[in-house]
């Protein structure tokens, strides 16, 4: 059995606003799926390598140079709120 | 006579010799959509208006001998997680319910070169994450074949809609079985390419070392035709490939592995004797089937289910109602992002990106996503030796035939075991295709799924319709639309 999941500050680092009803699901899948992992967190692999690219490619790398893409107008267009070309938040501090 | 079952390469030939018009058979199609589509709900939007003109433009083509390509004048379905400029894309959630791309993913500009008609954006799994179309904050996809039954998923609606005749052909996009199993489910074929062979610029992103786009049909050659106009390198994703030359598996006097592991405890009887239909087939053909054992991969459940969420949870971090996307308004940046995450993401989405988190929070990043990574460099290596001793692997797509609508909705390790037998091809990157071979004893479809090395797609699609001209399934789903 792993030990029990922090649902409340898992949910913060997620930054999702969740129910009391949805963290008791949450919770209680969770640790399910999470034990489900038993087996594979138990097996012994010091010393394999990390695969992050299936194929073990390093990433392209794009040339540094300048190019057309979209305008102002289309990287605002789907903006919940924008005003004089800039998307506008809350308050980032309390 | 009806079109829409042809293969495209016939249906060009038709156009060529001006016995058919791309028009009639887009009316065709719609029609076929107008009368199913009230049963299946496998599209969330048509694009009908727009694509009266496209199909009489493509008319014009055919008639001065202009026309762009085998596809030109073909209707596609497009999964609603890729996007197409001025459209929806909705990826089946609230949180993207009114949002309209600005931009034309990559595979989708190298289709619209070639004269597709786009039939519209089909249903799927809420952000592709599901089995069965379940997880669509619009409403489930019925399977053609039983409506009463799920149509597989993520990619549901692309199967469910080339399986009940309302597009040619369809896109999907495949993490963990996303293509192949609702292909399994709606009788037809589904190609996942090599990992970075087709790119994924324009789709939204879900599990980014996993995901892979390509083609649902209702054959391997239209399969074939589709895959290499979307294939090629794109400099706007980063982990496109260029072409390389490998070792390709052989056509003729083949050996085949049948994974030992994937025909075992959890697959049906159905499953299994249709893996040992097709063997006999195969040995019929000159081909060696042996078994092989591949022991890492009955972990494949556990090392996807912390990879793919691992990635989910940094790929949504950026639905935070700032740039697109619903808001729920709140004092402050963070109490904004919160509410905005909490409506517009589904149930299944908020436990992916909370199992993501918890496993690459402090603590427990080494002991479950390093560790999955770990697991996943062998289970490379066990598929690497074991393609030294065969040419092709064979398993069965799905370990059952469709399910019924809330039988695996309450039992979460259930559903993600649906996707036993195709995750394995996700994290090693290597292509597989799943081609139907027969019917269960419930009378539903059942399909193979065939592998080979990563970089050997064609070939493979070579392999696999050689196989489907001695299977020679012609089944057709039960459904025939309204007033039929």
């Amino acid at each position: 059995m792993t030990e029990k999941i922090n649902i409340k500050n898992v949910a913060k680092l997620a930054a999702l606003k969740l129910t009391s009803e949805e963290e008791q699901k949450l919770e209680k899948d969770l640790s399910m799926i999470i034990d489900h992992f038993a087996a594979l967190s138990e097996m012994d692999l010091p010393d394999e390598k990390i695969t992050i690219h299936p194929l073990g490619m390093s990433l392209n790398l794009a040339e540094d140079e300048a190019f057309k893409f979209f305008t102002h107008d289309e990287a605002l267009s789907n903006a919940p709120e924008a005003i004089d070309g800039q998307f506008v938040v809350p308050p980032a501090l309390d | 006579m009806d079109h829409y079952k042809l293969p495209i390469s016939d249906i060009n030939k038709l156009f060529k010799d001006k016995k058919l018009k791309p028009s009639e058979l887009y009316t065709e199609v719609f029609e076929r959509t107008a009368s199913t589509e009230s049963i299946i709900h496998g599209h969330l939007s048509l694009f009908q208006e727009e694509n009266i003109k496209k199909a009489t433009d493509a008319d014009e083509r055919f008639l001065k001998g202009d026309e762009l390509g085998v596809l030109d004048g073909i209707p596609v379905a497009i999964k609603d997680n890729i996007n197409i400029s001025g459209y929806a894309t909705t990826c089946s959630s609230q949180m993207l319910s009114n949002y309209i791309s600005p931009y034309d993913a990559t595979v989708i500009s190298k289709l619209k070169e070639e004269g597709v008609i786009f039939t519209g954006k089909t249903n799927l799994d809420e952000f592709a994450m599901g089995s069965s179309t379940e997880n669509s904050a619009f409403g489930p996809t019925k399977n053609p074949w039983d409506p009463s039954r799920v149509p597989g998923g993520s990619s549901g609606g692309s199967a469910a809609v080339v399986s009940a005749g309302s597009a040619i052909a369809s896109l999907g996009s495949d993490t963990g079985g996303s293509i192949r199993q609702p292909a399994s489910f709606c009788g037809v074929v589904g190609f996942k390419p090599t990992y970075g062979t087709v790119s994924r610029y324009g789709l939204v992103a879900f599990a980014s070392s996993l995901d892979q786009i390509g083609p649902i049909t209702n054959n391997v050659s239209d399969a074939k035709i589709l895959y290499n106009s979307i294939r090629g390198y794109d400099p706007f994703d980063a982990t496109s490939l260029k072409d390389v030359n490998v070792k390709q598996p052989k056509l003729e006097k083949a050996k085949i592995g049948i994974i030992k592991e994937l025909m075992e405890d959890g697959i049906s009887e159905d499953a299994k004797s249709e893996v040992h239909k097709v063997s006999k087939l195969l040995e019929s053909q000159g081909h060696e089937v042996i078994e092989v054992s591949l022991p890492l991969t009955k972990m494949s459940i556990s090392i996807y289910y912390l990879i793919a969420p691992a990635e989910c949870s940094a790929n949504l971090s950026r639905f935070d109602g700032v740039r697109y996307g619903n808001r729920v308004n709140g004092n402050t940046s963070y109490e904004m992002m919160e509410a905005t995450r909490a409506e517009g993401f589904g149930p299944e989405v908020k436990k992916r990106i909370l199992l993501g988190t918890y496993a690459l929070s402090a603590g427990y990043y080494d002991a479950f996503y390093g560790q999955a990574l770990k697991a996943r460099s062998m289970m490379k290596k066990e598929f690497t030796e074991t393609f030294e001793q065969v040419d092709y692997l064979i398993s069965p797509t799905t370990p059952s035939d469709p399910f019924k609508f809330g039988e695996k909705s309450d039992n979460q390790l259930e559903m993600y075991m649906s996707d036993l037998c195709t995750i394995p091809a996700n994290l090693v990157g290597m292509p597989a295709i799943s081609i139907p071979t027969g019917l269960s004893s419930s009378g539903l479809p059942l399909s193979v799924q065939i592998m080979s090395p990563s970089n050997t797609d064609n070939t493979l699609l070579d392999f696999a319709q050689n196989l489907e001209s001695e299977v020679s399934f012609d089944a057709l789903p039960q459904i025939q639309g309204d007033g039929e």
